[in-house]
Parts: C-alpha cells; sequence; structure tokens
C-alpha cells in the first residue's frame, strides 16, 4: 500500500468490499448464529470449535465483518470527499467560457447560423432557455460570447447524499451497538417496577389477551404508567406494534405468560363412602383450608404443575410452561401432622385418592379434584433506549433524497459559443448529461429547433 | 362477482395474453404484441378488483400469507411490465414475463397455498404492512423486468437489439433500486423498529435484503463509475433478482428468522 490515499479512493477497493460483504452475510444466514457450543457440535461435530473461533457463529459482530465494514466507511469518506472538490467547482465556480471545438466533439450538438445581430441571437437563445427552465451564466471572450445553461444542479451531488447517508447509518450502528440500553421487565397487575439506568419507574395497570372469535390472538394489551418520583405522568395502551415512548425510552409489548403463583386454583373434596359430601376450596400455592369448621383437619395446596411429568429421577417436574397436564400435590394435615398426601390431575380426575402419609399402600376415603386452573397472566415489556436510532432515521432520508436526485434529477448542461460576423451569428450548441441521456438528446433537439425557428 | 371469480378472470386473461405474445414472437405481427399487452391490462384490472375485493374482506392488506404476496407479486410484476413496455416499447418479453407470471399466479392457485384469510397476529396489525410489503414487491417486479432482459441482452445477436435490452435492463434497474431500497430496507427498518423494538436484528430476511441491495449497488457502481455494459451488467442484474427471489422465497422454505408470515 504505497499510497493509503490511493488505496481507498479506488473503485475496485469498493468493488472487492462489496463481493467481501456479500458473501460473509450469505455465510451468515447459513450458519445459524449466537447459538450454544452444544447445538453447533451437534450440527457440525469437530467442525464447531473451528466455526466459534473464526467467529462465523456471531459473524455480524466479529471482528473481521466489522473490519470489512470499517474499510467500506474509510472507502466511502476517502472517494466522497476526493471528489466533492470538483464536483462544487463543476456546480459553483463553472468555466462559462468553452472551445467550439470542444462542444462538437460531444454527443448532442448543433450549429445554427442566423441572420441577425449577435446580441439579438444571444437574447432568443436565453429566452428559449429560460423557458425550459435553465439557468445560464454569459462571459464574452474576445469576439465570442460563451453560454453556459444549466438545470437540476443538484443532481451532480446525489451519489454524495447516499454516502453520507450510509456513513451516519454506520455511526447510527455504531451508537446503537454500544450504549442501547436493553432489559425486559416481567410485570403482573398492579407491579411497579424501575427502568434501567433512569429515574422513572413503570405500574403496569392492567393487562389483557384479546382473542378472535377463532380462538387465535387479537391483541395484547397491557396498560402502562410512567411514574415520576411515584406520581403518575402518562398512561397507555401498549400492544405489539404500539409502543410507549418516554424520555428517549420505548416501552414494546414483547411477551407473556402464565404466573401460577398468584393464580386461585378451585379444588373440590368428596368422599368414598358418603356420596352426599361434597366441599368446594378456591386456593392458592402454599394456601390452607380446614376440612370442617369444627374439624382440626385441613388441606394445603402445596404445588402445582401446569405440563406434569416424571423427571429422570422419578420426580415430578414440568415439561412445559403450557397448561397441557396441570396437577396439584395436595396434603393433609391435623394439628402438626401430615396425614395425607397425593398429586390430583385436572385431566385425569380419576385420580384422586391420596395416601395416606404412615402407610404408603392405604388409600384415604377423602378424594380431591382440581376443578380449574385458570392462570393469572404477566406481561414482559421491553424497555429500550436506543440512542443510535434517530441518526438512522436521518441517514434513511438522505439515502432517498440521495437517491432521488441521483437517479431523477439529472443535471443537464447546455453550452453555446456565438460569433457575429458581417451582421450574421454563428452558433455552436453543445450539451452534456450524465444521466438520462436519451430524454436530454430530445430536449436538446428542441431547444436547438426552437432556437433555429426564431426569427 | 367475488374475489376468486376475479382472480380466475384475470388468470386466463393473462394465459390469453401470454399466447397472443407466443405468436408475436413467431410471426412478429405487431397487432398480436398489441392483443398480448391489451389482454395483459385487461388482466391486470381484474387483478386489480380481486386485490381490492380481498383487501374488503379480510379488512387487512393483502399480503400476509404466501398466496396472497404471491398474487400481489404477480400483479406488480405486471404493472412493473406494462410501465416499461409503454415507455420503452419491450413487447418481445411479453411471452417471458407472461409466463413468469403465469407460474406465479398458479402457484398462488395450488392447493399448497391456504386461500382462507385469517385474521391479523398482532406483529402484523399495523399499516407498516402496507408500505413495506407494497413498495418492496413493486421494486422487486422491477428487478424481475431487468432480470428477463438481461437474459434477452444475453441471448440477442445483434447489436442494435442488444444496446436496447442493456438500457431497458439499466432503466428497471434505475426505478426499482430506490424502490426496494425504501420497502426493503427503510420502512423495513421503520416497522422493526416499532414492533420488535430494533430496527436491525441480522434476521435472515434483513440480511438477504441487504444482499440484495449490495449486489445492486454494485450493478450501479460498476456501470457508472467504471462504465461496465452489456455482459458483465446483465450477470449482476441476474444474480442481483436471484437474491431478491430468495429474499423473498427461500428464507421462508430454507432459513428460520423472524419474518415466518410471508
Amino acid at each position: 500500500m504505497k499510497n493509503p490515499i490511493k488505496f481507498f479512493t479506488s473503485i475496485r477497493l469498493a468493488i472487492a468490499l462489496f463481493i467481501l460483504l456479500a458473501i460473509a452475510s450469505v455465510l451468515g444466514t447459513l450458519i445459524p448464529q449466537g447459538r450454544t457450543l452444544e447445538e453447533y457440535s451437534a450440527r457440525y461435530g469437530g467442525l464447531a470449535g473451528k466455526l466459534i473461533f473464526l467467529q462465523l457463529t456471531g459473524l455480524y459482530h466479529s471482528f473481521w465483518y466489522l473490519t470489512l465494514l470499517g474499510f467500506f466507511a474509510l472507502n466511502i469518506i476517502v472517494c466522497t470527499l476526493t471528489r466533492l472538490s470538483g464536483k462544487y467547482r463543476r456546480a459553483f465556480k463553472p468555466h462559462v467560457t468553452s472551445d467550439p471545438k470542444s462542444l462538437l466533439v460531444l454527443k448532442a450538438k448543433d450549429r445554427i447560423k442566423k441572420n441577425a445581430p449577435l446580441a439579438d441571437v444571444a437574447a432568443e437563445m436565453k429566452k428559449i432557455l429560460s423557458a425550459a427552465h435553465y439557468k445560464t451564466k454569459e462571459a464574452a471572450e474576445g469576439q465570442r460570447l460563451c453560454l453556459l445553461a444549466r438545470k437540476k444542479i443538484w443532481g451532480l451531488f446525489g451519489s454524495d447524499v447516499v454516502h453520507v447517508g450510509l456513513l451516519i447509518i454506520l455511526a447510527g450502528g455504531i451508537i446503537s451497538g454500544l450504549g442501547t440500553i436493553r432489559e425486559h421487565i416481567a410485570l403482573n397487575e398492579g407491579d411497579i417496577r424501575p427502568v434501567p439506568k433512569a429515574t422513572f419507574e413503570v405500574r403496569l395497570d392492567k393487562f389483557a389477551t384479546e382473542y378472535y372469535p377463532d380462538g387465535n390472538v387479537k391483541a395484547w394489551k397491557s396498560t402502562l404508567t410512567v411514574l415520576e418520583l411515584k406520581k403518575p405522568v402518562l398512561t397507555k395502551v401498549v400492544e405489539v406494534n404500539r409502543p410507549l415512548t418516554y424520555k428517549g425510552y420505548s416501552f414494546y409489548q414483547t411477551d407473556y405468560g402464565d404466573n401460577w403463583d398468584s393464580s386461585v386454583f378451585e379444588v373440590w373434596a368428596k368422599k368414598t363412602s358418603d356420596a352426599a359430601y361434597f366441599k368446594k376450596f378456591k386456593l392458592k400455592v402454599g394456601e390452607r383450608a380446614f376440612l370442617e369448621d369444627k374439624d382440626k383437619t385441613s388441606i394445603a395446596f402445596q404445588k402445582f404443575i401446569p405440563d406434569f411429568v416424571l423427571g429422570e429421577t422419578n420426580e415430578p417436574e414440568t415439561r412445559s410452561l403450557q397448561p397441557n397436564n396441570p396437577a396439584a400435590l395436595i396434603e393433609g394435615f391435623r394439628g402438626g401432622e401430615k396425614i395425607f398426601s397425593g398429586w390430583i390431575f385436572a385431566n385425569y380426575p380419576d385420580f384422586a385418592k391420596m395416601h395416606a402419609a404412615k402407610d404408603k399402600t392405604a388409600e384415604t376415603d377423602l378424594t380431591f379434584e382440581l376443578k380449574s386452573f385458570e392462570a393469572s397472566q404477566y406481561s414482559v415489556i421491553e424497555a429500550a433506549k436506543d440512542p443510535g436510532a434517530s441518526l438512522i432515521w436521518i441517514g434513511c432520508v438522505l439515502i432517498m433524497l440521495g437517491l432521488g436526485l441521483a437517479f431523477y434529477w439529472p443535471t443537464w448542461e447546455i453550452k453555446a459559443v456565438l460569433e457575429e460576423s458581417q451582421g450574421k451569428t454563428d452558433t455552436i450548441l453543445g450539451g452534456l448529461a450524465v444521466k438520462s441521456r436519451e430524454n436530454f438528446a430530445a430536449e436538446f433537439e428542441k431547444i436547438a429547433a426552437a432556437l433555429r425557428r426564431s426569427k | 362477482m367475488n374475489e376468486s371469480t376475479f382472480f380466475l378472470v384475470a388468470f386466463i386473461l393473462y394465459i390469453l395474453s401470454a399466447l397472443f405474445y407466443l405468436t408475436f414472437f413467431f410471426s412478429k405481427k405487431p397487432g398480436r404484441a398489441k392483443m398480448g399487452s391489451a389482454l395483459a391490462i385487461a388482466g391486470l384490472v381484474s387483478h386489480t378488483f380481486a386485490l381490492i375485493l380481498r383487501t374488503m374482506e379480510s379488512g387487512h392488506a393483502p399480503f400476509t400469507n404466501m398466496y396472497e404476496s404471491l398474487s400481489f407479486l404477480s400483479w406488480a410484476s405486471v404493472l412493473a411490465f406494462v410501465i416499461i413496455d409503454k415507455k420503452f416499447g419491450i413487447s418481445k418479453i411479453g411471452p417471458y414475463l407472461m409466463l413468469i407470471v403465469i407460474g406465479l399466479v398458479a402457484l398462488a392457485s395450488s392447493p399448497l397455498m391456504p386461500k382462507e384469510a385469517t385474521p391479523l397476529v398482532p406483529a402484523l396489525q399495523s399499516y407498516w404492512l402496507w408500505l413495506h410489503v407494497s413498495v418492496t414487491l413493486l421494486g422487486e417486479a422491477f428487478f424481475a423486468v431487468a432480470f428477463i432482459t438481461s437474459i434477452m441482452y444475453l441471448a440477442a445477436k445483434e447489436p442494435e437489439k442488444k444496446e436496447k435490452w442493456d438500457s431497458v435492463s439499466y432503466r428497471s434497474v434505475a426505478v426499482g433500486f430506490p424502490l426496494f431500497t425504501l420497502g426493503g430496507l427503510v420502512f423495513g427498518m421503520v416497522w422493526a423498529y416499532k414492533a420488535w423494538g430494533s430496527y436491525w436484528t441480522w434476521d435472515p430476511k434483513e440480511v438477504w435484503s441487504l444482499i440484495t441491495w449490495i449486489v445492486f449497488a454494485l450493478y450501479l457502481h460498476t456501470r457508472i463509475v467504471m462504465g461496465w455494459k452489456g455482459k458483465r451488467s446483465a450477470i449482476i442484474a441476474i444474480i442481483g433478482f436471484l437474491a431478491a427471489l430468495f429474499t423473498y422465497f427461500g428464507v421462508n422454505y430454507l432459513l428460520t428468522g423472524l419474518h415466518s408470515y410471508a
């Protein structure tokens, strides 16, 4: 690398970077990102270690991918800057005079001779050009008069505006990557939680899931209130696609879950020996209730498992958080002594018998059924503050503006050299368009024809 | 008439249009091409009614599942073709484009695609669904035109024809690229920020949109700065469209990510 500026201005570098970034990005979609070593080992066997070493498993945040992006940014900066001064001069300090020979080699050119003095032809020419929205500058050079007419001059800067937009997006990305605060906050109704690194708190007033008639979820709605020094300042119903924003923070509806700990379960007690016996209990996990008012016997709702399964050690555990096989552990006490216990299942009401505490094989006369297991739901809100986001939006606007300028605001330039001899004026016209050459050629012809027709 | 009738009528008109374009292709009678174009426009009108009716019936934008988005993509492709054809006269690609459209419509009509309009999941309940998907697919439709004209360039023999295909191909990219940037990347980021809380998450569909964008950026830079034209430009445009196609189809079926709706 003899000359670093030259290296970074080269379009070849830009092309190499486009290709490398595209290939690297493809790779990142083929190898699942951010999984555990076990998953990679199961998938790739012995290759797993190498993939992790080469940072292919966290590719988009890897040192080498970021280096590619860094080179890309440098390439854009150097290219844009080196071209900008030339473009600036061309746009705002142009050479008005031109050599007629140089005009005659252009693709769009014409030569018109008129039986009129130069001043009249020049005035006519300027009138035609201004009618076609060209801005004209003029300069006399000896006997000649040179005209430079241009329109949509900002089109020259389209690509630069796109590049500046891209750089701002990259900068925004860096700021987001370094400075984003993001935390999931789980809230039950009524809960107040501090917002990370902020002076205010949020409270969940209400959480509701709405369903379509066919049973699919229509919306999760969390009514959130922002509290400043314990005083409510703002309340909004937060839904997916409708976050609450406050002081640079956004609060998103991201998840929900069943909170079995605060749910109320309904348990029915019956007796095998007495068909008339029936008692109904409403209990939370850990609560106790007396069987009879005067009796010393009480039952305790000890545990709840939403998706009951026996684990490897024959211990009850839950397979999922969904209530697929709800089960409750009921225990009976007399005085301080446990007298019976047993698991009951909402899906299998026949398993209602209890085992006596002293003699495991003996079954009790009392039976229990788990009748309802409606969970109260908690809401998971993501609190996020992304200091780079506003830069991203500025960059996006610039990119779209720049693309509009580059593709649909083409700079067109018409130069003319007028020369008078013996009351006759010879006009040489030349035109230049960077983009939309076909449309320009048509307009150029029209302008030349208008001049030719004029008196 | 209901949505499916209009859809069927559009399908039949597209087939007739393709047939006329095919006979034009062999007979070179300009009247056939005119007929093909008129039938394509008639099909487009009927298809437009189908999309409007579906929107009114379901109450949401007509691209929330694969059937709907295929139908919309084929609609956008005919629209892009009609626009470019009006401006540059490209009736020769009529048969190819209409065959692709028929393929898309047939795929949409196949029993593999569930057709019932399902209520929107919470993540899709946003006006950004309209902006993001319609503008992106419209951009991709122009890439499709660039793809076909690039193939025509490679297949053509006479220099004037080659030059024309090259120029039309560039024009299509010049329309498609800003649309794709706006719909796919800009609107996509804005919506992701509103719905997921982060404007960019390196989700496979996001990455493939970026890859498509990079390929077309490469097309534009090699062409405008380095003066590449013709064969090399055509090949890049073809790769770009294939990347767009993979972004649209492949990511859903071969990769997993957040964009699991359509």
